[in-house]
């Protein structure tokens, strides 16, 4: 088992770093998948994460300038680690001036990702910052529990509004009460409520489109029958959708939601070449 | 070890008594007073700022400071309680607009004097020089001064648009604690402008508690200080190699590893960045202090940290610096 991996170019460490800091505010610990191509940061949907899943996944080769991986097996060839993203968030925060960034999977105490960044100085050699992250090889045999999410049969598909409006609309409902009420439609009408004994606050968004989903096998999904006004809701613990939100440094391309009425509500980020998806399970 | 039994040594001095306040003396009554003037000039002085933040430094040491006016300046002064820091910071009586530091001489006193400053709760000082960028802005000059009538010192920030800002805080009357290092018996000694000290710490997390520094004749280098039984499944550790060039000033007497807490050193960081002047790191095998230092003109500061000794042992033994009674500056 192996994995090296250096990054050169100041864009593309920036652009890292800021994949890294979104998965930290979403996760305490989560799962990072290595193969030949991809990377992927996952979080099952365990109780311990209070049903919430996440699964996101980026193309190494807009990332890193070398990347080398060798899998447990040959006919296995993936790594997985469980790791605290927060770490890495922090090993990167100070790189940003770097010359170059390695990454290397090493085993010194215990199996840890050592990033080491090479960083200008005032003399002729560089100043090296190491930091040994703690990491935890899983074993293959649990690879079964990091697969990937597949997409609910949901009731409606809806088009986000501009996330800086609706981080700053949630921030604060999430004064007021502990869970919000998500409702679209399929005429690309969205509202957000909060109801407590003595207020109920609802912002209302319109006009903000629908995705074409096209299905696999041709035959009609739930939401094609539907009324186009009928509301699809779920009620979900606000925090959850706070975090997600205020984790997000940069304007997705493509920003949606995926409502299966009081069951599970679906969010999708797309940006170039990271694609996150978070789901957060509808309270009782 | 601390010197616990106060040790009057004044009469080996040549000297006066240095230090004339009287006013804490609590056998005799006599005028006393001192008062300082820290003139602040919003366009280019940062008097303010640098003397705001030496107070931010010192409450990173302790709860307490001493507040010791002298004749030849200001000395402020804490240890913090596991002995284990001491931070003492000196501005010459240069260091301010105006500085007057007096006592009217007694005609009865006999009785031995007792080298006697303030002991100021830092809650109640800092935040008078909370927000230091704020300080250099708005505020024109600064008075401190004592009433020969109570146990108070005067704070008063005269602001822009007329507004003054008066506060007195009651005092203790307290035996300033100096310690005793010989820095210049350090075999090894660093010296850098403090940007590079504070660009190697951003590196460790703010919860970092130890650091330790290990020199070679040609390497440096800083890492998180971890022992037998550290648990490094769950602990990050951050490393940082330099070369000797990067420094002012090397000299490596003895390859050494010395290990103390960042979280006091901090504080000089950034209170040598606001004065601008390098810093000087003087230490020798572990166990020994290490000793922080800075000097210019009109202003020295010195933090002396215990170091981890190389004893293997459950406890990590820690040698404090020495601590005596005042008797004369620090070497």
């Amino acid at each position: 088992m192996r994995f090296r991996a250096k990054i050169v170019d100041l864009a593309c460490l920036n652009h890292f770093s800021r994949v890294i800091n979104t998965i930290a505010k979403l996760a305490k610990s989560c799962t990072l998948r290595l193969t030949v191509s991809k990377l992927y940061f996952i979080l099952s949907d365990r109780v311990a994460n209070g049903g919430v899943s996440m699964w996101c996944e980026l193309c190494q080769g807009n990332f890193f300038d070398e990347y080398q991986m060798e899998g447990v097996a040959v006919d296995h060839n993936e790594i997985y680690l469980e790791l605290v993203p927060e770490n890495l968030s922090r090993a990167l925060k100070t790189a940003q001036s770097a010359k170059a960034v390695k990454i290397k999977l090493t085993n010194k105490h215990s199996p840890c990702l050592r990033v080491a960044v090479e960083l200008p100085s005032l003399s002729s050699s560089s100043r090296i910052v190491t930091h040994d992250i703690p990491v935890k090889v899983i074993p293959r045999r649990l690879w079964n529990d990091f697969r990937e999410p597949s997409v609910p049969d949901f009731d409606v598909s809806i088009y986000l509004p501009a996330l800086k409006t609706m981080k700053s609309i949630v921030e604060r409902m999430k004064n007021i009460s502990n869970c919000i009420v998500i409702e679209a439609n399929l005429s690309g009408e969205m509202n957000l409520k909060i109801e407590t004994d003595v207020v109920s606050v609802t912002t209302h968004f319109k006009d903000l489109g629908n995705p074409p989903w096209a299905s696999e096998d041709g035959c009609q999904s739930s939401a094609q029958d539907r009324d186009l006004q009928s509301m699809a809701e779920a009620r979900i613990d606000i925090k959850k959708l706070q975090q997600l939100l205020v984790g997000q440094q940069v304007n997705p391309t493509k920003a949606l939601c995926n409502i299966v009425s009081k069951r599970i509500v679906h969010f999708v980020l797309l940006h170039e070449d990271v694609s996150l998806q978070y789901f957060i399970p509808a309270l009782a | 070890m601390l010197s616990p039994i106060p040790s009057f040594h004044l009469e080996k001095h040549e000297k006066r008594l240095t230090f004339p306040l009287k006013l804490f003396w609590r056998k005799l009554r006599g005028i006393t007073c001192f008062s300082i003037d820290l003139k602040c000039i919003s366009c280019h002085s940062v008097s303010l700022a640098v003397f705001g933040r030496a107070v931010h430094a010192m409450a990173r040491v302790s709860d307490e400071f001493c507040f010791d006016p002298i004749d030849r300046g200001l000395a402020l002064r804490s240890v913090n309680s596991s002995r284990s820091a001491y931070a003492y910071v000196f501005f010459s009586s240069m260091f301010f607009q105006h500085y007057c530091s007096t006592a009217a001489p007694q005609p009865c006193q006999k009785e031995k004097q007792l080298s006697l400053a303030c002991k100021l709760i830092i809650k109640s000082v800092l935040p008078i020089f909370r927000c230091v960028n704020v300080l250099e802005r708005h505020v024109e000059k600064c008075n401190i001064y004592t009433d020969d009538k109570d146990h108070h010192i005067t704070f008063q920030l005269l602001c822009r648009n007329g507004i003054v800002k008066t506060h007195n805080l009651a005092f203790q009357e307290c035996d300033p604690l100096q310690a005793v290092f010989a820095k210049h018996m350090c075999p090894n000694v660093l010296r850098a402008h403090s940007r590079l000290l504070a660009d190697i710490m951003v590196h460790f997390p703010t919860s970092q508690e130890e650091v330790t520094l290990s020199v070679t004749p040609t390497r440096v280098c800083f890492k998180s200080y971890t022992e037998e039984d550290t648990d490094f499944t769950k602990t990050m550790v951050t490393e940082i190699q330099l070369s000797p060039d990067e420094f002012d000033y090397f000299q490596v007497g003895v390859d050494s590893e010395v290990t103390f807490c960042l979280r006091e050193l901090r504080g000089l960081l950034a209170f040598s960045e606001a004065t601008s002047v390098p810093v000087s790191i003087h230490f020798d095998m572990p166990g020994k202090p290490v000793a922080f230092s800075i000097e210019d003109t009109v202003l020295e500061a010195s933090f002396i940290l215990a170091t981890l000794s190389d004893i293997r042992s459950e406890m990590a033994s820690q040698e404090p610096a020495c601590f005596s009674q005042m008797q004369e500056r620090l070497a």
